[in-house]
């Protein structure tokens, strides 16, 4: 048994911890947070369904749909405030912070981007992300934080008490800077195709990077350890 | 409250002494007797001015000093411009089947200039503008209605005898006027003759002149926006709460979706889907049907128009934001919800057509045609290693 154990590791890889069960939970709570977002989204912009028929006046589809997309909305928000506050704080995530290194270094640049193109090896990187990897993650967190803005003006339009009115200031502010709550609401519509357009290509690069790369990739965003080639 | 309400009664009360002592137009007729000859009880009168008095947010016991104010309007001189527009407010005002208070009580202010509606024309016309000016200088309220164009040195609009640009003449009126008011939308945010390509270069009214503007929007305003902005500024001789866009908060501060008579509809998910079918007969919510009242701040819902009568959405049309900066860009296709809102044609008119979804639908058509070629060619030949 033990030998069989022994023929069985891999012996030029070694396990390593990627992602800390924080941001493993961060990462899935985000993921699921923005599917119903852009679902409950795209019913909000043009009410595809109609509610059953109903004597009593009862059934208040569009105020559901509105609910559940606030909810995960304020989830959302809370997730990406924790995942900025390990960004620039944690200890365990600091690999997040070294990609910096790597995106501010032209020859890594050119290296991975011959990398996809089938040209040369990957780059050794020393972070946790290369540069087009950081590149992408960087105008996701623009996005979703104007998401969040544009979200929370539509919101305090909405609920004029509360978490609301304590906003409301600031964010009428903001509402007259995008030139008025149309255009907020424009916005916030074009920036979800912008994440659907991420999430799309990140999910891919992700698949890619687990079957070419094979250190286990994918697997890290699950139990978070990954297979890393001995250097 | 009490002592808040003493000092604005002081206040009130000299402004409306100030403004008595102002000579009339026509020192044979007041407000009043206008009232009384069009068939207007004391008593409704009144009931008029205890409605203004809550509207304007004050309470109860200031409602002599509303109706005096509103009697005494007739002595404050007012300069009205038509710039580039359709004279469609004052038309709104002057043309009612059954006037409202609001609207006799505009047509006897003392109106030194309208265009519309004096019987001078040509130099005399000229010369009455001019006398207004020169006589009642920093007096006056100036009234503008249109949007001003500025292209060519503002020569698509040139007014009067001496073809003065109306530029110039609304310059020239703004410099010596005691308070500004754009009213409707072509004045206070250039409305449609600002609307893309804007030959003209038409720009709202605070956009040439660097005094403060009180705009008061929609095409046409409600009279009762109108008048009650006159009311405001002769009780307190100020400027009053303004939002962002400078529309009088006590008018502009809700949307009109928040106090719609068919939000319990939108809530339900209950809506038209096209005109005349049975959700409309049902009354149900015209979001679908392009309804702007989401992103719209105006008191129609609450006010509607010809005397509480009605208004667009309880006719069965959606708002179109016509109080709303830019809504003729913005705002389009009328008929369609903010989802389908076409774009200025990006690419060279290529997008015209081309709404948020449709576009992002190509793109991600597109990702998806480069992620398969990608995914093929590396199966075919893997990354190195």
């Amino acid at each position: 048994m033990a030998q069989l154990n022994e023929s069985l590791k891999i012996p030029c890889k070694e396990e390593e911890v990627e992602f800390g069960v924080a941001f493993r939970w961060q990462h899935w709570i985000r993921a699921l947070s923005i599917v119903v977002l852009a679902v409950s989204g795209f019913y909000l912009a043009y009410p595809f369904l109609s509610p059953p028929v109903n004597a009593e006046p009862t059934g208040f589809l569009y105020a559901l749909f509105r609910s559940w997309h606030e909810i995960f909305g304020f989830v959302l928000i809370s997730v990406i405030l924790y995942k900025t506050f390990l960004f620039f704080f944690s200890k365990q995530h600091a690999n997040e912070r070294t990609s910096l290194g790597d995106f501010l270094n032209p020859k890594v640049w050119m290296a991975q981007i011959k990398y996809y193109l089938l040209i040369e090896k990957h780059p050794a990187i020393k972070g946790a992300y290369n540069p087009l990897q950081f590149v992408a993650y960087v105008s996701f967190y623009i996005m979703i934080f104007l998401l969040i803005l544009t979200g929370l003006i539509l919101y305090t339009n909405v609920y004029h008490s509360g978490f609301g009115g304590l906003i409301n200031g600031p964010m009428r502010f903001f509402e007259s800077l995008f030139g008025g709550l149309s255009t907020v609401r424009l916005f916030h519509h074009i920036l979800t195709w912008g994440i659907i357009l991420f999430v799309t290509v990140h999910v891919y690069m992700a698949i890619y990077n687990s079957i070419f790369g094979k250190e286990g990739g994918m697997d890290a965003i699950f139990s978070g350890l990954k297979w890393k080639k001995k250097h | 409250m009490e002592n808040y309400d003493k000092s604005l009664k002081k206040i009130f009360k000299s402004r409306l002494q100030a403004i008595q002592k102002l000579p009339k137009i026509d020192n044979n007729k007041s407000i009043v007797d206008i009232l009384e000859e069009k068939g207007i009880s004391r008593r409704d009168f009144m009931k008029w001015a205890s409605y203004m008095t809550a509207y304007l947010g004050l309470s109860s016991s200031f409602v002599p000093t509303v109706a005096k104010a509103a009697e005494v309007a007739d002595r404050l001189p007012i300069i009205w411009l038509h710039m580039a527009e359709c004279t469609g407010c004052s038309e709104s005002l002057l043309r009612t089947d059954t006037p409202t208070i609001d609207s006799l009580i505009f047509d006897y202010i003392s109106l030194e200039y309208h265009e519309t509606i004096m019987a001078a024309s040509g130099w005399q016309a000229e010369q009455n503008l001019e006398g207004a000016i020169e006589k009642y200088k920093g007096k006056y309220i100036l009234m503008v209605e249109g949007g001003i164009p500025t292209k060519l040195d503002g020569h698509f609009l040139t007014l009067g005898a001496f073809a003065k640009t109306g530029q110039d003449v609304a310059k020239e009126a703004a410099d010596g006027a005691a308070a500004i008011f754009a009213i409707g939308t072509c004045s206070s945010f250039g409305g449609i003759q600002a609307a893309a390509p804007n030959p003209t270069g038409a720009v709202p009214l605070s956009e040439i002149t660097g005094k403060p503007v009180i705009n008061v929007p929609g095409c046409p305003p409600s009279e009762k926006n109108i008048v009650g902005t006159l009311l405001h500024y002769i009780l307190y001789g100020t400027l009053p709460a303004l939002d962002a866009y400078n529309r009088p908060k006590w008018a502009y501060e809700n949307r009109i979706h928040d106090l719609c008579e068919r939000r319990g509809h939108f809530d339900a998910g209950e809506f038209v889907q096209s005109f005349g079918d049975e959700g409309a007969k049902k009354g149900y919510c015209l979001y679908k049907m392009g309804c702007k009242g989401p992103y719209t701040f105006n008191n129609c819902s609450k006010e509607r128009f010809n005397q509480h009568t009605s208004w667009p959405i309880q006719a069965g049309h959606g708002c179109i934001g016509c109080s709303e900066p830019q809504f003729w860009d913005k705002m389009g296709p009328f008929e369609e919800p903010m989802a389908d809102h076409l774009f200025h044609g990006p690419f060279g008119g290529l997008g015209a057509d081309a709404t948020v979804d449709k576009i992002g639908i190509s793109l991600l058509t597109v990702t998806a045609i480069g992620i398969a070629a990608h995914a093929a060619i590396s199966a075919v030949k893997p990354p190195k290693e």
